[in-house]
């Protein structure tokens, strides 16, 4: 190695990149043409770039962007859209009701359909369940049937007609 | 930066996602680079394309148009693409045996020879890269991938000129290092 190899060595990245000075250019363009270290250093950065910067650019040729604006599309509709929490926050946010004052009409229209349908619903019917006593009494002439319901306070007699009397045949 | 891109800028931070399908359209071969760059492989780099757009929508009000705007995308697409290579670490796609020798996982469809040493080698590639600091290997892919100056590299990394230079130079040398075997001399293919 040459004794200005360690300064130009120290310029030469900057020289491959084209980041030296005109000065800093024509010193180690000087000593290039003699110095086989310098010249293997320069060929090493060279093949390195190529090997970096070669298949790189073999693949944007080969590439068809615009489906990838679809993804990016799709992935913002997608971050736009809230957590299930946020929506069922809002599903439930009635809010909106109570500002707008459609609710006087809603509100309205349930209670005269619960006037309406209520007495229906919940017509009593009545029911005379419970204990009861039932009696029957025979006799020569006419047959007894009482009911009575304790809890409806209910007594029912029913009156029968004694059984015919079998006429012998003569 | 100029008027046009400047009215881009604002309509995307108003939340118009026409500007942004423009700057899409203007940087996705950018962006696209420097994903396969630091990934070297095409699913993943579009994912990380896909990645920094939403992230742009989402963040561009924090663009405050101190820097150029292709330096500040630039460098959330490299923040992209590193944190990407992070989390793909425990799940690689294509595997090296213990000897070193190459061979395609489960799935991938048997290549020409040729092919096969272009993979291989992109393989190599890939982990000499994942070898690398994170600084080193930004600056060396701004520089040696998308060709930025120093200048450019400086103002999308946050940091001096000289550690830009300091960062390439150690970038470089490591990449010689693991990939001396493989490099042509002089370059071209």
């Amino acid at each position: 190695m040459k004794d200005s190899c360690s300064s130009v060595s120290k310029l030469l990245e900057k020289y491959f990149d084209h980041e030296a000075t005109e000065e800093e250019r024509s010193f180690v363009e000087a000593h290039l043409p003699g110095c086989p270290n310098c010249q293997d250093a320069l060929n090493m950065m060279a093949g390195l770039r190529d090997m970096m910067k070669n298949p790189v650019e073999e693949a944007v040729e080969k590439e068809d962007f615009p489906w990838v604006w679809q993804k990016i599309e799709r992935g913002i509709r997608l971050e736009e859209k809230p957590p299930w929490w946020e929506s069922l926050r809002s599903w439930l946010d009635i809010s909106f009701l109570l500002k707008r004052r459609v609710w006087i009409p809603a509100v309205a229209t349930i209670a005269i359909l619960i006037l309406i349908v209520a007495p229906i619903l919940f017509k009593k019917t009545p029911s005379y369940s419970g204990p009861s006593v039932v009696e029957y009494i025979e006799s020569q002439n006419y047959n007894v049937m009482i009911y009575e319901s304790e809890k409806a306070k209910v007594t029912v007699i029913w009156l029968f007609e004694g059984p015919e009397q079998e006429v012998p045949s003569s | 930066m100029n008027h046009e891109e400047n009215d881009l800028i604002s309509r995307c931070q108003q939340g118009d996602q026409d500007a942004l399908k423009e700057i899409f359209n203007l940087y996705q071969k950018k962006v696209y680079r420097i994903a396969y760059g630091v990934v070297r492989q095409r699913e993943e780099a579009f994912d990380i394309v896909q990645e920094v757009f939403i992230k742009l929508f989402r963040s561009i009000q924090n663009f405050k148009g101190k820097s150029h705007f292709y330096t500040y995308l630039y460098r959330m697409a490299m923040n992209t693409a590193i944190d990407h290579t992070r989390k793909m670490k425990k799940s690689p796609a294509i595997s090296l045996n213990e000897d070193g020798s190459f061979e395609p996982s489960d799935g991938v469809e048997k290549r020409p020879d040729s092919l096969l040493l272009d993979k291989e080698l992109e393989e190599r590639v890939k982990q000499a890269l994942e070898k690398l600091p994170v600084d080193q290997k930004a600056a060396f892919i701004f520089r040696e991938v998308e060709g930025l100056s120093y200048g450019e590299i400086a103002e999308a990394m946050g940091c001096s000129i000289g550690t830009v230079m300091s960062r390439l130079h150690y970038g470089r040398k490591r990449m010689q290092e693991f990939l001396k075997d493989y490099i042509r001399l002089g370059g071209g293919k």
